[in-house]
């Protein structure tokens, strides 16, 4: 446990000197706080919408486009973690020392969980803004945060099994990018084929699926399921791909 | 303290280790001798656990490192070829790490770390980013990283590597002066190293133990020749020196005749090992009233030993390592006694 701390820290260190760090928050940032600003215009010109829709359950659940560029913002968070010890040779003293790979791949999985909070901490900001000038559903909040964590347990958990696999940061960033999208186009398929037997499992796989039920204040514990179910068997491969590491081949 | 069992790897068809056994006794520091190739790395890994071998066993200080590989890692401490480190971190933060990632007890961890810095010589940059240091510092950087839980074995590979002059036989000095405290195994390309550090040699060649014994008996026995340099002046002095010296006690063959500049010829003569020939050769040289204008025993560098050994058995073995069990345990147990 001590082992998986110091990675974790370790790793927060190095991202937080990194000029990648600043350019992934910041580009957020400016995502988020568009979209924001966008939907919180549109609320003020049409004041009697009528929905129960307010600006910040839009913000977390209204809409798929809002989460198109977490398909690029994961990859950049997630593809140096053990990638770049491979690249830089800095994995040799790393597994040489008295850890195992479970210790490395959790350390690497913690550190990525913290640059999300990192990078969803500044839409608080968001919450308060509204909350000064209308009323907010603090439960409402509180479920989208449980349902953006949720997605964070997903996605990073992607994002170290694609770190593990490549032999460098951008092979890691690609093969992240496209599961991703993969997994993304998938939870599409659920308002394409509405009719078909599979609409269920489609939607069962959606992100935003389950950001719009967060976003209305109800917490479902399916979908929290699915992200921890996701997480777990990209753990466990990305553990046994580190133990596999110079046994066979060249 | 370390133990290897008839140790081998291979990368598909390649043989990058074969059949490889030695230890090392508590307190010992040898030095792994060979060419680039020759697997000193790869066996130097297999014993730290970054790779896993194809056969044979691995035992440090009495724990299976293949089925312990954690247990047997908190003893040793390995810094590997390139010594690759984190360029954003500073020297100090880097050490903290390592020691946490090592276990290294929160009471005594900046006593560690300062003892490690002290004594890999880095206290002065503790506070440097590692990314700025030259190679030198970051070479000691990663010693100081192998010091720093104060283990009982140290693995080094190639660590002199990149250092200036200074630096190399400061290094030279810390492991002396480990010696005895600590196990040491050390990989090296350079024999001076061996010579200077190391109390015992395994030499490795094409993945092969090709010889081993204390550095100055390898020196001595292994090689059944000593030379002597003579340099001399006058028209076909080869030839009459060659009749001189005909005869005299532990002299086997001149082995060759440079011509230096106006006449002066330097002569490389080949003798018994330990003959000490050099008076015999003296009076026979005057006897046979030849200008002899310098003559100094050559002592046989490990090069030599080294040169021979490894072009022989590339000679002798040149079938493809197709075979899952080469024979080789029996040259080397010949040349060590």
């Amino acid at each position: 446990m001590k082992t998986v701390l110091a990675i974790a820290k370790r790793e927060i260190l190095s991202f937080f000197v990194s000029p990648i760090a600043y350019v992934v928050l910041t580009a957020w940032l400016l995502w988020s706080g568009i979209s924001f600003y966008a939907l919180a215009q549109f609320y003020a010109s049409n004041p009697s919408h009528g929905s129960t829709d307010t600006p910040i359950s839009i913000f977390f659940g209204g809409t798929t486009l809002f989460f198109i560029p977490l398909l690029f913002f994961v990859p950049a968070l997630t593809m140096r973690l053990i990638a770049e010890e491979k690249r830089s040779g800095t994995i040799e003293p790393l597994m040489t020392a008295p850890v195992t790979e479970v210790a490395v791949v959790f350390g690497k999985y913690l550190a990525s969980l913290v640059f999300w909070i990192a990078l969803w901490f500044p839409t608080l900001m968001y919450v308060w803004l509204t909350s000064r000038y209308g009323s907010v559903d603090m439960g409402a909040v509180a479920a989208s945060y449980v349902g953006i964590f949720g997605i964070g347990i997903y996605y990073m958990a992607i994002g170290v099994l694609m770190s593990a696999v490549a032999k460098n940061q951008i092979v890691a960033a690609m093969l992240t990018f496209m599961m991703l999208g993969l997994l993304f186009v998938f939870g599409i398929f659920s308002q394409i084929m509405v009719d078909s037997d599979y609409e269920e499992l489609f939607t069962y796989m959606s992100v935003w699926g389950h950001m719009a039920t967060f976003s209305r204040g109800v917490i479902d514990t399916r979908p929290i399921i699915f992200d921890v179910s996701i997480a777990a068997i990209a753990l466990f491969f990305a553990v046994r791909v580190m133990s596999q590491r110079n046994k066979g081949a060249a | 303290m370390i133990r290897v069992e008839n140790l081998g790897k291979r990368y598909g068809e390649r043989a990058a280790v074969r059949n490889l056994s030695f230890s090392v006794a508590k307190g010992e520091v040898i030095g792994f001798l060979g060419p680039n190739g020759a697997g000193k790395s790869t066996t130097l890994r297999m014993i730290t656990g970054f790779i896993t071998p194809t056969t044979g066993t691995i035992s440090v200080d009495g724990i299976d490192a293949l089925e312990h590989p954690v247990e047997a890692r908190r003893r040793i401490g390995y810094m590997p070829e390139a010594v690759p480190l984190y360029p954003e971190m500073r020297v100090n933060e880097y050490l903290r790490y390592r020691a946490e990632l090592k276990a290294v007890p929160r009471a005594q961890m900046k006593k560690s770390i300062d003892a490690a810095l002290e004594k890999a010589k880095v206290t002065d940059v503790q506070t440097r980013i590692i990314g700025q240091l030259s190679k030198g510092y970051k070479q000691r950087v990663g010693l100081a990283d192998a010091l720093v839980a104060d283990p009982k074995i140290l693995i080094l590979d190639e660590p002199t590597a990149g250092l200036d002059p200074n630096q190399i036989r400061e290094v030279r000095d810390l492991i002396r002066a480990l010696a005895g405290e600590k196990t040491v195994l050390l990989s090296t390309h350079i024999l001076p190293e061996v010579e200077a550090a190391c109390g015992r040699v395994l030499i490795l060649h094409q993945g092969k133990l090709v010889a081993e014994g204390p550095t100055d008996q390898i020196r001595k026995t292994l090689h059944g020749s000593a030379s002597t340099i003579l340099v001399m002046s006058g028209r076909g002095v080869r030839a009459a020196f060659e009749d001189a010296v005909r005869g005299v006690e532990g002299v086997r063959r001149v082995l060759d005749a440079i011509d230096m500049e106006a006449g002066i010829v330097r002569l490389r003569l080949e003798t018994e090992p330990n003959a000490e020939v050099g008076a015999r050769v003296f009076s026979a040289v005057a006897k046979a009233g030849l200008a002899l204008h310098e003559l100094r025993s050559d002592a046989v560098s490990l090069e030599d030993v080294f040169a021979e050994l490894t072009t022989a058995d590339a000679a002798a073995s040149d079938a493809p390592p197709a075979s899952p069990t080469p024979p080789a345990t029996t040259d080397t147990s010949e040349v060590a006694s």
